[in-house]
């Protein structure tokens, strides 16, 4: 049955978990393609280890066999044998750590100004997110609930514990600020296609910078326990050709101004 | 088409409102440059901006005519989508022609040009928070503006910069907490 849904009945939305995946989903930021590129990285070194360390134990274990060496070699010392366990060892873990101290600097850095801040603020048990960046006073803003829709809600070919109501609509290939933080509880903001895994924390404003490099919808779900209904808080993030985003926004926002 | 025509004389009498704002607030920033200890890589990125914007002066346009169509008195709200597309589509067309007219009549029309491209702008990165944590960076953006308009009083045009850097960053609940605050003299920043 398993199989039967592997081969053909899983209807993958691209940029969403998918049932029995093993590797990451596709990337959509250079951060998250870093993020894999480091991954494969430090598989190689892995699997080299792995290899290794078998083809050792394996003929420690043949040839080392009661049946066939009854009474073991006395070896105690090996002075070569033991600075090279040693060194070799320490030299790897540099090499695995030099792309990936690189990767968490990079990740880190705002190198260039955004040119949107989108804050995305969780509650019990539902995100709001506020575009504030055309207000030109402290009572308008482009605010909007996001809640998970219920599973009877459904249609066909949406997710399941995946799915909102309003999407946060972002513009492509542009540099985005987002602003993590919660109103109650801890909670999280996290976006695998896009690399993101954000805590927001009471009290604090988290930053997290990204460029989304292609339009399309991404999910994501909560990553911090926060309650009862902590599996009910997806995330949505859904990407638009930037002069799309322009006249949502516009739109969106035209109205509310006219009543303020 | 004659509706977009009409839509877009409307709008460029509301754009000439915006461009006084936007004015007000490039004269604005040169004294603050001095006073304040803004770094010079944000006014580099601002030019870089403004050349992008003339680079695409019909995209600015075509998006400045989408804005325009949306923001014009009648029934915005039922507005449907095909109205919108196929405003769109009429101003990329007409978008040449008119940023060419603009180019003709003078400088500080152009710059009234890109105010619809400048619209995609947020707080710039401040070289004061570098981290992931921003909370101090909404709370300075906060503190800051309310003690540009002490100083120079209320809706001073130099100011507003700052008014938009901490809508942009603060959530709105702090920003209303901090307003309660101020009322009551209990605002624990230096005001
Ligand atoms: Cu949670």
């Amino acid at each position: 049955m398993i199989v039967l849904e592997w081969l053909f009945l899983t209807i993958a939305p691209c940029d969403a978990a998918e049932p029995w995946q093993l590797g990451s989903q596709d990337a959509a930021t250079p951060m998250m393609q870093g993020i894999m590129d480091l991954h494969h990285d430090i598989f190689f070194f892995l699997i080299l280890i792995l290899v290794f360390v078998s083809r050792i134990l394996v003929r420690a274990l043949w040839h080392f066999h009661y049946k066939k060496n009854p009474i073991p070699q006395r070896i105690v010392h090996g002075t070569t044998i033991e600075i090279l366990r040693t060194i070799f060892p320490s030299i790897i873990p540099m090499f695995i750590a030099i792309p990936s101290f690189a990767l968490l600097y990079s990740m880190d850095e705002v190198v260039v100004d955004p040119a949107i801040t989108i804050k995305a603020i969780g509650h019990q048990w539902y995100r709001t997110y506020e575009y504030s960046d055309y207000n030109s006073s402290d009572e308008q803003s482009l605010t909007f609930d996001s809640y998970t829709i219920p599973e009877d809600d459904l249609e066909l070919g949406q997710s399941r514990l995946l799915e909102v109501d309003n999407r946060v609509v972002v513009p492509a290939k542009t540099h985005l600020r987002i602003i993590v933080t919660p109103a109650d509880v801890p909670h999280s903001w996290a976006v695998p296609s896009s690399g993101v895994k954000c805590d927001a924390v009471p009290g604090r404003l988290n930053q997290i910078s990204i460029s989304v490099q292609r339009e399309g919808v991404y999910y994501g779900q909560c990553s911090e326990i926060c309650g009862t209904n902590h599996a009910f808080t997806p995330i949505v993030v859904e990407a638009v050709p930037r002069k799309d985003y322009g006249s949502r926004v516009s739109n969106q926002l035209i109205p509310q101004t006219g009543e303020a | 088409m004659a509706e977009a025509q009409g839509d877009k004389t409307l709008t460029l009498s509301e754009q000439y409102h915006l461009k006084g704002n936007e004015e007000k607030a490039n004269v604005g920033i040169k004294p603050e440059e001095v006073k304040e200890v803004q770094n010079p890589e944000n006014a580099a990125s601002k030019e870089v901006v403004a050349d992008k914007a003339e680079e695409t002066p019909a995209a600015a346009a075509a998006v400045a005519s989408e804005e325009s169509s949306g923001s014009t008195p009648t029934a915005v709200g039922e507005e449907s989508t095909e109205d919108n597309t196929g405003a769109a589509e009429n101003s990329t067309e007409a978008a040449p022609e008119e940023s060419s007219e603009n180019t003709e009549n003078s400088g500080e029309q152009e710059v009234e040009e890109e105010t619809p491209e400048v619209k995609l702008e947020t707080a710039p990165a401040d070289f004061r928070f570098p981290t992931t944590n921003q909370t101090r960076h909404c709370f300075t953006r906060y503190v800051e503006y309310h003690r540009c308009v002490a100083a120079k009083g209320e809706g001073a045009p130099e100011c507003e910069k700052f008014a938009k850097y901490y809508r942009s960053l603060c959530p709105g609940e702090w920003v209303e907490r901090w307003n309660e605050q101020r009322e009551n003299g209990t605002f624990p920043g230096p005001l």
